[in-house]
């Protein structure tokens, strides 16, 4: 994830379309992904799910066949180089392939769907991710959760079981990516309530039929809005439209889920309100500082959950403060705001 | 042998499907050949006939093709380069099936290799395009370093003056570039026989900024010669057709009216293609 996230430089936050669904169909463990495209475009992904995944402490190789498409391709048409990768991906024991388009190949105007649509022996599932159409990061995560949610039958929905909750599109690729999932269960767990499934975090092909089961869903940020719009039309499954961010973006966030839940959540806030204010209490020594937070883009939630932070621990938010690091991306509930307030310790006390 | 050797020529015939840009440039190749110039042509099409008359009817193997089945590793300059009538030197670039793959980077592919080859030599080089200028590909031989002189192929039907000036656009737009060499060298009528065509074609020339080089009717002669596997220059040499095409062939040589094409708008097309019903 980008650790300096310049206001200036929103390009970087685009990014590649089949690198954002490639962070999620690789997280279908027992699944391999097809690049139909030339064999940089596998090589560099696979570059940088693997020392992500190191990274966040998984040292496994992502699976990933790249159709290796060459000049001969181009002119002639790459169909009969993806049905080898296919064939060479089926003979691999896949469970589930996923069949994931470039740039280059949907510029030719490879027909990757009929291609796909032949009787495998396996589900061969094909998701369009050609970047230069306009898209991003985000909409190859997107077009990939609905590829795989679309595997999912239709059958489970009227099973829901009562207690359980589906995590949506988590960032597989972010930087405690696994602590943001802990937090998330542990408020779940002050309402009694248990995950379901990750959609898609390090599970298998077969689990993914679980995903109508689950009472609600959570989504990890909006931008996953158009999925949870689909599952709740496919399932009939109503959703939190994000992960908390900030204090009081945690007590909300128990109240919606207890609200859509319907449960009652005032034993559940009453005791996050209390560790909240244990918190505030435990950081009273960088209480009351000058800071240096630049780059906070106004209005962001970020922003929102940083400045709510300052204003309990009466910081004052200048130009020429101590410099703190802030996140990327807001710190997920009460645990996300500590971790930031120990990093803001060691800076202030290096 | 000429009197004079010459600079390299090369020169491109664009224009609509169909329209006889193979069979013209076939002629006009056979016909340079006879004068005493070494000629290389080369069929930027995937319909891969452009060569056919020169050969007597055989299609040759494409640059393509070949890269395809072999790999370019084990391609050989005589593998692609193939003589033909009067040691006329035949290429084809070939490309895909109809409705897959990329025809344009086909003919990328094709020049790169024989640049490699150092294939592209000779008196004239004559590179037989496909109808329109459909991609970057198709402007290849249009680039610098390529075809410097541009001729478009036209009767006097209003679809076929119509290609011919998308022609003129791609030209003007690649001769406004830095370096770029390309320019329109003229208008070739393959006529359709159509009442004052000649006069129409004429004048398309000129309010585009060029001029008509040559008028060749209409005649079965043409067709009469394809169904024999030659060209009109080898199968009947001496007949008022074959003067037609070596007239091309001395005015090709000798043109130096070198142009930046000035389209024109759809309804001045229109509007002249009226005049002359």
């Amino acid at each position: 994830m980008p650790s300096n996230p310049s206001p200036s430089n929103s390009c970087r936050f685009e990014g590649c379309t089949l690198t954002g669904a490639l962070s999620v169909t690789t997280s279908v463990c027992d699944s391999i992904s097809v690049v139909h495209g030339p064999s940089g475009c596998a090589h560099h992904n696979f570059s940088l799910l693997h020392t992500t995944g190191i990274d966040n402490d998984r040292i496994t190789f992502p699976r990933l066949v790249s159709s290796g498409m060459q000049d001969a391709e181009i002119v002639f048409g790459g169909e009969e180089a993806l049905e080898r990768a296919i064939r060479s991906a089926v003979s691999d024991n896949a469970s589930v392939i996923y069949v994931l388009s470039t740039c280059i190949a949907e510029t030719i105007g490879d027909d990757v769907k009929a291609v796909c649509s032949r009787d495998w022996g396996v589900p061969v599932i094909p998701i369009p991710t050609a970047g230069f159409l306009g898209g991003s990061f985000q909409k190859g995560v997107n077009n990939a959760l609905l590829a795989v949610a679309g595997s999912a039958p239709i059958s489970s929905q009227g099973v829901r079981l009562p207690g359980l909750v589906n995590i949506i599109g988590e960032k597989n690729l972010e930087f405690e990516v696994e602590e943001n999932y802990r937090e998330v269960v542990r408020l779940l767990s002050l309402l009694g309530l248990r995950v379901n499934l990750r959609f898609v975090h390090r599970i298998r092909a077969d689990e993914i039929a679980r995903l109508g089961s689950a009472s609600f869903n959570i989504l990890r940020d909006e931008d996953l809005g158009v999925i949870g719009e689909e599952l709740s039309r496919r399932f009939g499954t109503p959703a939190v439209t994000s992960f908390p961010a900030g204090f009081s973006g945690t007590l909300k966030f128990l109240e919606t889920a207890a609200g859509i839940y319907g449960a009652d959540p005032a034993e559940a806030i009453a005791k996050e309100r209390q560790v909240q204010e244990f918190l505030i209490r435990d950081f009273a020594d960088i209480a009351g500082l000058a800071i240096s937070a630049d780059h906070l883009v106004d209005g962001s939630s970020c922003n929102l959950a940083v400045r709510e932070i300052t204003g309990l621990l009466d910081m004052e938010v200048v130009r020429d403060g101590a410099r703190v690091p802030i996140p990327p991306v807001p710190p997920v509930g009460t645990t996300g705001i500590k971790r930031m307030l120990h990093r803001w310790r060691r800076a202030v006390h290096a | 042998m000429p009197a004079n050797r010459i600079m390299m020529k090369q020169i491109a015939l664009y224009g609509k499907g169909g329209i006889g840009k193979s069979t013209t440039s076939a002629n006009l190749s056979a016909a340079l050949s006879l004068q005493g110039y070494d000629v290389l042509q080369i069929g930027c099409d995937p319909k891969r006939d452009s060569t056919r008359m020169l050969m007597h009817g055989n299609f040759i193997p494409t640059v393509m093709d070949l890269v395809r089945e072999r790999g370019e590793a084990q391609l050989r300059k005589e593998d692609v380069v193939h003589n033909g009538f009067n040691g006329v030197r035949c290429v084809e670039a070939g490309g895909p099936e109809p409705g897959v793959g990329c025809a344009g980077r086909g003919i990328i592919a094709t020049f790169q290799i024989l640049e490699k080859f150092g294939a592209l030599s000779g008196d004239v080089i004559v590179y037989d395009v496909l109808g329109d200028v459909v991609c970057g590909g198709f402007a290849m031989p249009m680039r610098e370093g390529y075809a410097q002189e541009i001729y478009l192929v036209t009767s006097g039907e209003l679809m076929s003056l119509y290609a011919a000036n998308n022609i003129c656009k791609a030209i003007k737009r690649l001769s406004s570039r830095v370096k770029s060499t390309c320019r329109l060298a003229g208008v070739i009528c393959n006529a359709r026989n159509m009442p004052r065509e000649e006069e129409l074609v004429a004048e398309f020339a000129l309010r585009v900024n060029s001029s008509l080089v040559e008028f060749i009717p209409r005649d079965r002669i043409v067709q009469l010669a394809e169904l024999n596997k030659q060209t009109v220059i080898e199968y009947a040499q001496e007949s008022s057709q074959a003067l037609h095409y070596r007239s091309l062939a001395a005015c090709v040589i000798k043109n130096t009216n070198l142009t930046i094409p000035s389209p024109l708008e759809i309804d001045a097309l229109e509007s002249l293609a009226l005049e002359f019903m």
